[in-house]
């Protein structure tokens, strides 16, 4: 029944925005987790990539996260010679995470999964609605 | 054998009401979808075929009829997908999506469902009725 899938779909989007909220929250936390040793490298921005699946038991496109990769992005560098971290010249190297940046993904992703919530509640309606006839 | 114009779950305000009630799921399902890849890149929203469309290719008078079982009916009796061209903003990353505009359908397939089951429900209390029950 289409509804039924309707359900799994929105299921599936929502599942697709809590790990990328996830994600967003492991950059938060590793923010200033820098190397142990000098010239180590620090804690490298995690991003996410949606992609459409056709699901075929389903006969429907889903949505999942379909990679989890690295930004590749330069590490900023601050100068800090007495940190364990330091190179020679004294410049530590800090995670390419910047917080307006992850602040905006996190929005997004609330964003997105409250539209998918209220798709849910509204298929769920329906099908409440069509049950109803049976009484 | 029953006449289609006497049957009345064949040719009634109730046979229209499912099969209403049967394209409003498969819209559903496809804005479902539409919204569930909301942020995948280069995904292109669609929707289902207008129903009125529907109507038109397979009225219950112009259908053929089966008289073995090994007759097939032609295809088209459900809806189908068709990718949206009116597309309004499109995003950097490809994903042409409009969560508000994809909110505005699926109120409307909310309220038309709310509608076809109201009238598919009188229906039957018309003949729950005549029955005297």
């Amino acid at each position: 029944m289409d509804l039924d899938r309707a359900l799994t779909i929105s299921a599936a989007g929502m599942a697709a925005q809590s790990t990328r909220l996830r994600v967003v929250a492991e950059n938060i936390s590793n923010r200033d987790s820098t190397g142990q040793q000098p010239g180590a490298e620090p804690y490298r921005r995690k991003t996410v990539n949606f992609g459409s699946r056709v699901d075929r038991n389903l006969g429907a496109e889903t949505v999942r996260v379909s990679r989890i990769g690295r930004d590749q992005a330069a590490f900023p560098e601050r100068f800090e010679p007495n940190h364990p971290a330091a190179d020679a010249r004294g410049y530590v190297r800090t995670p390419n995470v910047d917080s307006m940046v992850e602040n905006m993904d996190m929005r997004e992703a609330n964003r997105s999964y409250s539209a998918n919530l209220a798709v849910l509640e509204t298929t769920r309606g329906m099908l409440m609605r069509a049950i109803e006839t049976l009484r | 054998m029953l006449d289609a114009g006497m049957d009345p779950t064949l040719n009634s305000p109730i046979a229209l009401a499912e099969r209403r009630l049967a394209w409003l799921d498969t819209r559903q399902r496809l804005l479902s979808q539409n919204v569930a890849n909301a942020d995948t890149p280069g995904y292109r929203p669609s929707d289902a075929t207008p129903f009125r469309e529907l109507l038109n290719r397979n009225r219950p008078n112009a259908a053929m009829r089966v008289t073995d079982p090994r007759h097939i009916l032609p295809a088209g009796a459900s809806a189908q997908a068709v990718q949206d061209r009116q597309v309004s903003d499109r995003a950097p990353n490809g994903n042409a999506v409009s969560l508000d505009e994809q909110a505005i359908r699926i109120a409307e397939t909310d309220q038309a469902h709310a509608l076809a089951m109201g009238l598919h429900r009188k229906y039957i209390g018309l003949f729950r009725a005549a029955l005297g029950r």
